[in-house]
Order: structure tokens, then C-alpha cells, then sequence
């Protein structure tokens, strides 16, 4: 069983390395410390979505009994997204819980996570906070969401309102990324904001 | 078409012909979709899926209730699976009938001697036997036939062979 682990996971990022397929060119896909169980992934956001232009990092943890269980998945780079949470980066996605098989590999896995960041579940929210958000002001949500990618995944969109907003956060003596949750989660309205941190 | 091909061919690693390519995709044909390497003890799915007998048997084992293929999740199980053989597979065993896993076949491991042979001594209710017979009251058996007579002869006689048979399956307790 241990065998079986270690073997498909070195096999796995050969496969990831070497893959000769458009989509594997954006995925990346290493062992930490050389140890099986613990890797890092990469992938690039999905064009046409806000997240488009940024590289996502995740955190892998393979269990001894995998392929039968699912690894352990969640996004070490923050994200605004209704499924994953905007705090832990845990992801809310079936084929890493109930429906995981153990024909599916990192890379599948990977490829997953990349299109649920193009298409949401925010019935079946992780955040509920973002899905609210996405639900009731899609076009805020968008914005929103592309600000989170430009700031911690290198995404190449600004979105000047928003920083500006942070910064006078940031004046009155609040750290940048607990401004930055404070705004998002309250639809950038910076009286709300502050509110929510000094109450 | 030609185009393709010739890109992917000038993006595989140096050192790799076309013909290993070819060779490559031909052995990831027979690979099991669970451990990812060449399927041993190999069976089919309905639905068309290679696996490892022993992978495809710890898959089902992991989640009993959902029994799925591991690759369509269309419904899969033991007796629904085609073992694979190969003309190189002289035995032509059915994989599902191996132990996929060590079992303690012996119950009761005290006395086996080589392969086969399991002996075992039964205590019973022995001490109370002895009772059963001190204390019979009330006995209403026969009286002993009168000496001189043929019926008291023949009794002698086979309580002596009796004895004889005891003392025999004694020795032969002891020295066997």
C-alpha cells in the first residue's frame, strides 16, 4: 500500500513534467523536501475569468493510503472564490471528499480545481461570506475577486479603486491584508469596514 | 496531421525515437488506471477499465457501500470483472480466486504436523464421566452371569480384550 503511494507520486509528477498536453503547460508540480506526502502545485487562473494571469499555489498532502483516498488539498496563495475559503484556502470540491477515485491523479485534480475557478458552485459555498457576494453583486464579486489576484497571485490587473481604498485602511493604522478582508467582506464600503474592525 | 506529429516529436526529450515513442503509448495501453504500472494478475471492467486484481480489490475493499469503477464510476464489482490472460500466462488462474492478502488458516494452531494434518485432543466433560459411573444408584443393569457358566467365560474374555485394547492405546498415546 505505502509502495504503491510513493510509486504513482513519482510517477505522477514525471507525468506532470513531461506532460506534452496545452493544459499540463500551466500546471507545476513538486515534492517538498523531497518527501512523497507533501508536495506543492501551481497552476495558472483560467482566462476569461478574474483570476486570469495569476499562478495559484497549492498545498498537496498525500495520505499512505492513497491513490484509494483522496490527497489533501488547499490553496496556500488567497483567493476570493465561493467554494474556497478566503481565510484557510480550504477547497469545497466533491472529487476531493465523496466522489474522489483512485483512477484521478494530481494532475486531474489540479485541472479540477483550475475550471472550478471558472465555474462556481456557490450553492455549495465553502466561503459563505463570498457566495453571498457572488449571488447578490456578481459585478462586485468580479472586481473583487480580480483585486485578490492582482495582490497575492501576481495577476497583472489592477484594480486602482480597491487599492486606494486599502491604503486608507492602511493610514488609519490597520495591516494591509486584515483591511483587505475587512473591505471585501463588506463590499468595499469603507464606513462598514471600519466599523466591522473596531467593533 | 503531419505537423502535429512532428511537433510533439521535436518537443519529446532527446535520446527517443519515434519508434519508443510508439512503444510507450503501447505499454501505458496496459497500464493499471490504479497503481499506474503494468497491470499484473490483470482484469476487466464492463464498462471497458484495466486494473490490478489486487488494486481493483483494495479499491472495492476502501469503500464498500459506493462500488464504482475508479476511472467512469459506472457500477463495478467482483463477479462483474473479466480476468485477462495473456498467451505468456501458462496458468491461466483466475486472480480472484488468490489470497490477496495473508489469512491465518489455522484455527487452532497447536498441533499440525507438515501440510494437512491437524490432530487435537477433546477434554470433554471428563471428570464428570468419572461420577457418572462411581455414583450409579439405583442401577437396575443385570447382575454378573453365575461363574462356570459359557456366559461368564465369554465376559471374562472380553474384558480382558478390552483391557488389552486400553493398555495398547496408552502405550501408544505415550510413545507415538
Amino acid at each position: 500500500m505505502f509502495n504503491i503511494a510513493a510509486k504513482r507520486i513519482i510517477k505522477e509528477i514525471k507525468e506532470v513534467i513531461n506532460g506534452d498536453q496545452v493544459e499540463d503547460a500551466a500546471l507545476k508540480l513538486e515534492l517538498v523536501n523531497d518527501n512523497w506526502m507533501d508536495l506543492r502545485g501551481e497552476f495558472k487562473g483560467p482566462p476569461d475569468t478574474p483570476y486570469e494571469g495569476g499562478a495559484f499555489k497549492l498545498e498537496i498532502k498525500v495520505p499512505e493510503t492513497y491513490p484509494f483516498n483522496p490527497p489533501k488539498v488547499r490553496f496556500m496563495t488567497n483567493v476570493w472564490h465561493p467554494n474556497v475559503s478566503s481565510v484557510t484556502g480550504a477547497i469545497c470540491l466533491d472529487i476531493l471528499k465523496d466522489q474522489w477515485a483512485a483512477a484521478l491523479t494530481l494532475r486531474t485534480v489540479m485541472l479540477s480545481i483550475q475550471s472550478l475557478l471558472a465555474a462556481a458552485e456557490p450553492n455549495d459555498p465553502q466561503d459563505a461570506v463570498v457566495a453571498t457576494q457572488y449571488k447578490e453583486n456578481p459585478e462586485l464579486f468580479a472586481k473583487t475577486a480580480k483585486h485578490w489576484t492582482n495582490i497575492y497571485a501576481g495577476g497583472p490587473n489592477h484594480v486602482w479603486e480597491f487599492n486606494r481604498k486599502v491604503e486608507v485602511l492602511i493610514d488609519m493604522g490597520i495591516e494591509e491584508h486584515k483591511a483587505r478582508v475587512a473591505l471585501s467582506t463588506n463590499d468595499w464600503d469603507i464606513e462598514k469596514a471600519t466599523e466591522h474592525l473596531f467593533s | 496531421m503531419a505537423e502535429t506529429s512532428e511537433a510533439k516529436a521535436s518537443t519529446s526529450p532527446p535520446g527517443g525515437d519515434a519508434g519508443g515513442e510508439e512503444d510507450k503509448r503501447d505499454e501505458r495501453m496496459l497500464e493499471c488506471n490504479i497503481c499506474l504500472d503494468t497491470a499484473r494478475d490483470a482484469v476487466v471492467s464492463m464498462c471497458g477499465h484495466l486494473f490490478c486484481w489486487p488494486c481493483l480489490h483494495q479499491w472495492l475493499e476502501t469503500r464498500p457501500s459506493r462500488q464504482v469503477c475508479p476511472v467512469c464510476k459506472a457500477a463495478i464489482s467482483r463477479d462483474k470483472v473479466i480476468p485477462l490472460y495473456g498467451r505468456g500466462n501458462t496458468k491461466q488462474e483466475d486472480p480472484r480466486n488468490k489470497r490477496t492478502e495473508p489469512e491465518n488458516t489455522s484455527a487452532f494452531p497447536g498441533f499440525s504436523f507438515g501440510d494437512g494434518f491437524h490432530m487435537s485432543f477433546g477434554i470433554g466433560a471428563f471428570p464428570f464421566g468419572v461420577f457418572t459411573s462411581t455414583f450409579n444408584f439405583g442401577d437396575s443393569r443385570p447382575s454378573a452371569a453365575p461363574r462356570g457358566t459359557a456366559q461368564y467365560d465369554e465376559e471374562q474374555f472380553l474384558s480382558k480384550i478390552f483391557l488389552w485394547v486400553a493398555i495398547l492405546f496408552v502405550l501408544w498415546l505415550v510413545f507415538a
